[in-house]
């Protein structure tokens, strides 16, 4: 007999989402994913001017804010015939750069490891190394003091979980120390964004501000420390793990999915774009000896709304897309819609960009027998945090030579104000995966304005023809051995990283308690 | 201002910051979603004052790990929020980060799974927690649109008042000049 477990909402994730799991014989058969909340914003972009847009989509997420401005930009760089100057695309980078290394480190210890060690195990520790003596202090005062809620919900540790008291502990003081590495890559963006959250530099044509030499050495200062960090630690715990306790998991490629990848490709080395740090290519049916790489045709990216809360419609390019509610619809299930690459349905991020990238590392953890899944995406990830941190010094040597030369340029202005007409698309592989988005301008003001994110690709529900989404596939034949505890169903959906719809901050208590702090 | 505090700057005159103590004014929330952006739009607004020594405003959007840098980084911390507490609309809530947190059930923001109450907490592991308050107002409406409802958007010279009540508590008061 089936059994059909819910779990709502995960936890340890960017957003609201619901996963439907119905398990027989203690493994999944099924699986449905809905995105729970609604977006939409991108209506209250009509008929505005077209350079706020880069500002308006930041604040779609608080957590990939800056993405949305960097692909907004670029949409409208394209609608504005706008021709950014290396500089600006340099100091554009190099914003990135910080979101990366930020974005990637977070989601290994601070959201994912915890899925993987029994964090309880401290406790047990007995040896004497006084850092890992103070961790243990740390983490069994929360616990005695019933605070352990960013540590906490989990479920129950399995055959997989890491026991092992050092290890943990050892696991357990890189957690403190990322939330230190984050702390000052925030700083990082800032240093270029002006601010954080919510960078102010990056606009159609470029960047808003020169850099100087001071902040040109600040920055490399905290990416020295940022690199040491990324290649002593996250990288080798990435790879203790997933070759070690985990490598039972990896070889058995739990969260595979339809093997279907997608990279938009991102980050130019050189002003002619001949050298991309992640490539461009779409990948059908991955065949590990054979790895075919298609290039990518934008044209034929459709979304469909067969299983979504909107008006019914056929699929359509995202130029045409809309969002008309209807909450009533029969066998709807998400406010996500389903995006479709020639129909297909497609995994975004890390894992294809690595993929398509033929990354000798990645490709070599493959072919040692670990199958493209959860584990391995972990593995991407962390591999791709390193290119990216080698190419911020490209990018900083770079600039500096840019900066010195006569007539140093990071704005294109004789194309700030909107043209009558244009369409534009603007495309950035964000630290989650492919992003675009697609805006029309008419009468110099916003005539239509699409997004498709990251976590759409990823978290979508079935298509026309019952496709599953890539999580919906992804967790097909994944081991449920006890249904009170679905610990990797959790694993293979968090190894996404998902983000969606972070729309809303309220503070808003489970219970009425703050009602007697009301003084007015 | 709004210039992310960092332990290693020095102030725009570049000297030493003089006040020892650190004061951050955090607004939060999304602007897109007319009252849930009510921090900010309070945020903004103190932007435009000229505030004590020592004290700065961050607008921190929808923000929560994120803000670590910031919240590390401050003695004082005061948020300023939207608040469902299940009063009427434009009710004020005034509460210390520790009292809500003996709350019998726990407390937690509902939809970022990891919110700014938990990055608070999560601080303490790294370094100091800052000493943190929660001014807050109950919205009336959530609805997409960057306006605050009007009756809400009544409430923030009230608000600014209470914030500058807990700078004076905070001994900055000799300081405050320009409202």
């Amino acid at each position: 007999m089936a059994k059909k477990i819910t779990i709502d909402p995960i936890t340890r994730i960017e957003g609201h989402l619901k996963i439907d799991v119905e398990v027989e014989n203690g493994k999944v058969k099924d699986a449905w994913s809905s995105g729970t909340m609604a977006r939409g914003f991108e209506a209250m972009l009509t008929g505005k001017d077209p350079r706020d847009a880069p500002f308006v989509t930041s604040r779609f997420c608080g957590v990939c804010y800056s993405v949305h401005q960097l692909a907004s930009a670029r949409a409208l760089d394209a609608a504005f015939g706008a021709k950014v100057p290396w500089g600006g695309n340099l100091i554009r980078n190099l914003v990135m750069g910080a979101e990366y290394i930020y974005d990637h480190t977070i989601h290994f210890y601070q959201l994912s490891a915890l899925d993987y060690i029994d964090i309880m195990a401290v406790a047990n520790y007995t040896g004497k190394d006084k850092n890992l003596l103070d961790v243990k202090d740390k983490i069994v005062s929360l616990v005695k003091a019933n605070d352990t809620y960013p540590l906490t919900p989990r479920y129950e540790p399995d055959e997989f979980s890491v026991k092992d008291p050092d290890i943990v502990i050892s696991a357990v003081s890189h957690y403190i120390k990322a939330l230190t590495m984050h702390a000052n890559a925030r700083n990082m963006g800032a240093i270029w964004g002006g601010r954080t959250p919510h960078y102010q530099n990056i606009v159609v044509g470029g960047v808003t501000s020169y850099p100087d030499l001071n902040q040109w050495a600040r920055f490399r200062t905290m990416l020295d420390e940022q690199k040491k960090f990324v290649e002593e630690v996250y990288i080798p715990d990435v790879l203790a793990f997933g070759t070690g306790p985990l490598w039972p998991l990896a070889k058995m490629g739990v969260g595979g999915g339809h093997y279907n990848y997608l990279s938009y490709g991102d980050f130019p080395k050189d002003p002619e774009r001949k050298e991309l740090v992640f490539p461009a290519g779409v990948i059908i049916g991955l065949d590990p000896a054979n790895i075919k790489v298609n290039p990518v045709d934008t044209k034929k990216i459709t979304e469909s709304v067969k299983y979504a809360w909107y008006k019914e419609k056929k699929p359509a390019h995202p130029y045409n897309g809309e969002q008309v509610f209807d909450l009533d619809k029969k066998g709807a299930y998400s406010f996500i819609k389903a995006p479709r690459y020639d129909g297909k349905a497609m995994e975004v991020g890390p894992l294809a960009r690595m993929i398509v990238a033929k990354n000798p590392d990645v490709i070599g953890l493959i072919q040692k027998g670990a199958k493209p899944g959860a584990v391995a995406r972990h593995a991407a990830r962390a591999i791709e945090t390193k290119l990216i941190v080698d190419a911020c010094y490209n990018w900083l040597d770079q600039l500096l030579t840019e900066m010195t030369k006569p007539g140093f340029k990071i704005h294109d202005t004789e194309h700030w104000d909107p043209p009558e007409s244009g369409i534009g698309a603007g495309f950035h592989e964000a630290p989650r995966g492919a992003l675009g988005h697609w805006v029309k301008v008419k009468n110099k003001k916003i005539d239509n304005y699409q997004c498709v994110v990251p976590s759409t690709w990823n978290a979508s529900p079935r298509c026309e023809g019952g496709v599953r989404g890539q999580y919906e596939e992804s967790l097909i034949g994944v081991p449920v051995p006890d249904t009170d505890n679905p610990i990797n169903v959790v694993r293979v959906i968090r190894s996404f990283d998902p983000c969606l719809a972070c729309a809303i901050h309220i503070i808003d208590p489970e219970n009425n308690e703050i009602k007697k702090f009301m003084i007015e | 201002m709004s210039e992310i505090p960092s332990a290693s700057q020095t102030d725009s005159k570049g000297g030493e910051t003089i006040s020892p103590k650190k004061i951050v004014i955090l607004g939060v929330g999304n602007l897109l979603l007319s009252d849930e952006g009510f921090g900010v739009h309070v945020a903004n607004e103190l932007m435009k004052l000229d505030l004590p020594q020592g004290v700065s405003v961050v607008e921190g959007g929808t923000e929560g790990f994120k803000l670590l840098n910031i919240i590390t980084d401050a003695d004082r911390l005061i948020v300023i929020d939207a608040v469902k507490g299940g009063g009427d609309p434009g009710s004020i809530y005034r509460f210390d980060i520790n009292e809500v947190q003996s709350c019998p059930s726990g407390f937690k923001t509902s939809v970022h799974q990891i919110g700014i109450l938990e990055v608070i907490s999560l601080s303490g592991l790294i370094g100091k927690t800052p000493h943190t308050t929660v001014v807050g107002v109950e919205p009336k409406s959530l609805k997409m649109g960057m306006e605050l409802s009007p009756e809400i958007k009544a409430k923030i010279p009230r608000i600014i008042e209470l914030i500058f009540a807990e700078l004076r508590n905070d001994g900055t008061d000799s300081l405050i000049v320009g409202i």
